[in-house]
């Protein structure tokens, strides 16, 4: 019965929306300094084959993959960031955006290792491997009702819920500690940041180098969900649909992102025919709202108006 | 002594804005510093705060040389300052400001602050604590939770003030406080800078509106053109004859008397 | 051979170039990158294409019609995608990048559905004339794209500095609020730049299906992000920059496919825009900026 509900394309879109939250996120955490960085598809490649290589080459476990890749596009963050701060604005985006493309021309020719445009294949998949260990631990998912394949993307998805949470728990809790104050001071003054101590150049870099963390997270976990990349993963229409996300969500909140990124995902998905035109539309809306709500859709003010009408609605049912 | 600036001069370009300046400040001081506009007020300011280091000379600050250091570090030794054109945070509430202020006086990082360790909580609480305080010091403790850009001009500049002490500093620079201010406003605006001074901060003010300075400062120095003037009590810049052409000599508004 | 690629190199470099100009102006005038540069670009390419191949008419009507779409499309861009922007309050200076992409995504896949995606091969009995001289080979189309280049860059140059309409242009890439004080009316110089970068983009765009006899609706996208690492290489808003910084990369990009490893040539103009960033933010003919008060 349970099985009938559960269906695996549902599931697996649910995966992809969760990926794309965690990419969402680090444009967010990156902006949240007031640094646009267009090199998220880049750091999500190189968190994704660093990760898929790990895994394929030397049998290492997922988990031990993911966390390589995701420190590995850090590091590289770290080294792209520090020359970086002496760019602001579009050069820093335009910058990030070379990298981007740099990133994906050495994913094609370093043939030997990447196989080139082709690609890499054969990635140990999160729910297979999920699978086997529960055959082994004796668990069979008929005994709770569900097909091998249900299962499966359940806990998939389940675990990406989860490591969701804990990442907007995390970037929730950094906002409102010192930490993302300096954050938020940087975005709004630079000048008057610095000005009260705070050294702007260790918390760029550091902002900098954890939306590359969160990208090359979301990147390794995209392989072992799809199980096949290619540098075509990566290119800069990667880039631009992280972009929209935080666009047309809103930049200014993590809400922002997060709703643009489940948005945007769910919108090709549920109207099929969107998805040929996809792109058309995405050029549209980031034209549309930068012309009329240039902070996204979910901006402060539409989060207390949400505030204050769950208050009032509470009043009211008292009345 | 506080601060001493030794024979500092700033190019720009060609273009000379400060030529060999002099002074120092006791500790406790309200200490002026006038002239007419584009004397290079401002700039010995940026100079002092290192937003761009001067061309030559020195800056020594509790005899320590912070000439051309980091503009963060100067903060952290203890100096801090207010800006001609506000820049509050703008979309920040009122005491969120003032608790960027208090950056300097606090550490907690990324993990603690994530996971609210002890430590984090206390010093989070202290800042909070201080920063309430010194939003009462100036008047804005019902404002606390008000978008800074939502304040009126004259309670802006206070929370400038705040935001400026919350990082506990022993030197204070102030550009045109009063400026934009009504007459009461400047009244209380004068209370205030005597607060301060009562909580032994050493003051360094630029202002243009010279019965407040007058009656302020200890001490005062005035440039013209890059080039110090006169320095005095305000006795004797007021009795200054070159002080007075200076000034008679630029617009009418900064009228010394 | 030697010759031979460095004829190559001067060619793909004056087109590099052109493309070039149509940013350096629009961000000289605007301070703002147009990223939709490319794909106008690639329109131009575009239409070229249907006139001479699918309409059989003959080339000089390919660069009339050429320059009249991208004209358009640059009209269109300015009322739509950038006037929106300017001037209002609290609007991030990255808004007009962001528009732009927007512009640009759209365009790449409105041709994908106009033209249909995959290389379109540019048909004109005119690029097979070639010249041999000794054992170089120069086809007519390279010495055409070579005078087409010169004759713009001539052509902008006299216009900007000895025209009224270049001289208020200048006046308002200086500051704008001056120049509208002055009388320019910079609303007008404001479109009338937007429409000549992207016209010249248009030319450019053909003259490169000509040399590559090839098109495509990604072309767009590869020139685009050619164009803006040559702004920064030869410095932003600097005309002599964008044709020195456009000669450069097209003879380092020709060198590294004769001599080195054709796979990375795509790379070579970002390892550029990395290196100058940080080496020499300015670019290399740009002005430093002085330490400004602030």
């Amino acid at each position: 019965m349970l099985g009938d509900l559960i269906n695996p394309y549902y599931l697996q879109v649910g995966s992809f929306i969760m990926i794309n939250i965690i990419l969402g996120l680090s444009i967010y955490i990156t902006l949240s300094s007031g640094q646009l960085s267009l090199g998220s598809a880049g750091f999500m490649g190189i968190g994704a084959y660093t990760s898929a290589l790990l895994t394929i080459n030397y049998d290492l476990p997922i988990i031990v993959g993911v966390i390589a890749g995701a420190l590995v596009a850090g590091i590289i963050g770290i080294l792209i960031g520090i020359p970086s701060l002496r760019l602001t604005g579009v050069y820093l985006a335009i910058a990030t955006l070379g990298f981007g493309e740099v990133m994906r021309v050495f994913l094609v020719n370093w043939e030997s290792v990447t196989k080139g445009s082709v690609g890499l294949s054969g990635i140990p998949q999160i729910g297979r491997e999920l699978l086997k260990f529960s055959r082994d631990s004796g668990f069979s998912p008929m005994s709770i009702g569900l097909k091998n394949n249900q299962f499966v993307y359940l806990m998939v998805l389940l675990i990406l819920v989860i490591i969701n949470i804990l990442l907007i728990w995390f970037l929730i809790r950094q906002n409102k500690s010192r930490v993302g104050r300096a954050f938020a001071a940087i975005k709004m003054d630079e000048k008057a940041a610095e000005a009260m101590g705070i050294n702007i150049t260790y918390y760029k870099v550091l902002s900098f180098a954890q939306g590359a963390i969160l990208s090359g997270f979301a990147g390794a976990l995209f392989a072992h969900v799809m199980g096949y990349i290619s540098p075509a993963d990566f290119s800069y229409h990667r880039a631009v649909d992280i972009l929209i996300y935080a666009v047309f969500g809103g930049s200014e909140v993590i809400w922002g992102s997060i709703f643009g990124a489940a948005f945007m995902t769910l919108l090709p998905e549920v109207l099929r025919f969107i998805s040929e035109y996809r792109y058309l539309i995405y050029g549209l809306v980031l034209v549309l709202m930068m012309a009329f709500r240039p902070q996204g859709i979910i901006d402060v003010p539409l989060l207390q108006k949400l505030h204050l009408t769950k208050r009032r609605s509470k009043h009211g049912s008292k009345n | 002594m506080v601060l001493k600036i030794n024979n500092v001069s700033k190019n720009f370009g060609g273009i000379s804005a400060l030529t060999d300046i002099s002074f120092s400040i006791n500790k406790g001081e309200i200490f002026g510093l006038i002239g007419p506009n584009g004397a290079g007020k401002t700039t010995m300011f940026n100079c002092i705060t290192s937003i761009f280091p001067p061309s030559s000379g020195e800056i020594l600050f509790l005899d320590e040389n912070i000439t051309g250091i980091k503009p963060h570090k100067i903060t952290n030794k203890g100096i801090c300052r207010t800006f001609q054109n506000i820049r509050l945070f703008s979309q920040m509430s009122v005491l969120e400001n003032v608790l960027v202020g208090g950056h300097s006086q606090s550490h907690s990082g990324v993990f603690s602050g994530v996971f609210r360790t002890k430590s984090q909580r206390n010093e989070e609480e202290k800042l909070r604590s201080t920063a309430r305080e010194l939003l009462e010091l100036v008047g804005l403790s019902e404002f606390e939770d008000a978008v800074a850009e939502n304040l009126a001009y004259g309670q802006q500049r206070r929370l400038e003030i705040a935001r400026a002490l919350a990082s506990d500093p022993k030197l204070l620079l102030l550009d045109e406080p009063a400026a934009g201010m009504n007459d009461t406003e400047t009244a209380d605006l004068y209370y205030l800078i005597k607060k301060v001074q009562e909580r032994g901060v050493t003051t360094l003010l630029i202002e243009h509106d010279m019965p407040l300075v007058m009656r302020l400062c200890d001490r005062i120095t005035v440039l013209n053109f890059g080039k110090k003037l006169a320095e005095g009590t305000p006795e004797e810049i007021q009795n200054n004859q070159e002080v007075i052409e200076a000034y008679l000599g630029s617009e009418g508004d900064d009228d010394i008397a | 051979m030697l010759l031979e690629q460095i004829i190559n190199g001067i060619t793909l470099g004056s087109i590099y170039a052109i493309v070039a100009l149509g940013f350096t102006l629009v961000f000289g005038v605007l301070g703002i990158i147009n990223m939709a540069h490319g794909e106008i670009f690639m329109f131009g390419a575009f239409i070229g294409v249907t006139v001479t191949s699918t309409l059989g008419l003959p080339i000089w009507m390919a660069f009339l019609a050429a320059i009249a779409a991208t004209a358009i499309l640059g009209y269109l861009l300015e009322q739509f995608a950038l006037r929106p922007l300017r001037g209002k309050k609290g609007v991030s200076h990255l808004a007009p990048l962001i528009s732009t992409i927007g512009v640009s995504i759209f365009l790449e896949n409105l041709s994908h559905h106009l033209f249909g995606a995959g290389n379109h091969p540019f048909k004109s009995s005119f690029a097979e004339i070639h010249y041999t001289i000794g054992s170089i080979t120069i086809y007519l189309v390279q010495i055409l794209i070579f005078v087409i280049s010169v004759i713009l860059m001539i052509a902008l140059s006299y216009w900007l500095s000895k025209t009224k309409a270049g001289k208020a242009l200048r006046a308002t890439a200086e500051n704008l609020e001056t120049a509208s004080i002055l009388g320019v009316n910079t609303k007008q110089i404001i479109t009338l730049t937007v429409i000549i970068a992207s016209a010249m983009g248009g030319i450019a765009g053909i003259l490169v299906g000509m040399a590559f006899n090839s098109v495509n609706p990604q072309m767009g996208l590869s020139i685009g992000l050619k164009g803006l690492a040559i702004i920064i290489l030869g410095g932003m808003g600097n005309v002599k920059g964008a044709m020195a910084g456009g000669l450069i990369l097209g003879l380092a990009e020709t060198f590294i496919v004769a001599y080195g490893d054709s796979g990375y040539r795509d790379a070579i103009a970002f390892i550029a825009i990395i290196v100058i960033l940080l080496i020499r933010p300015q670019g290399l003919f740009g002005k430093k900026t002085s330490e400004g008060r602030p």
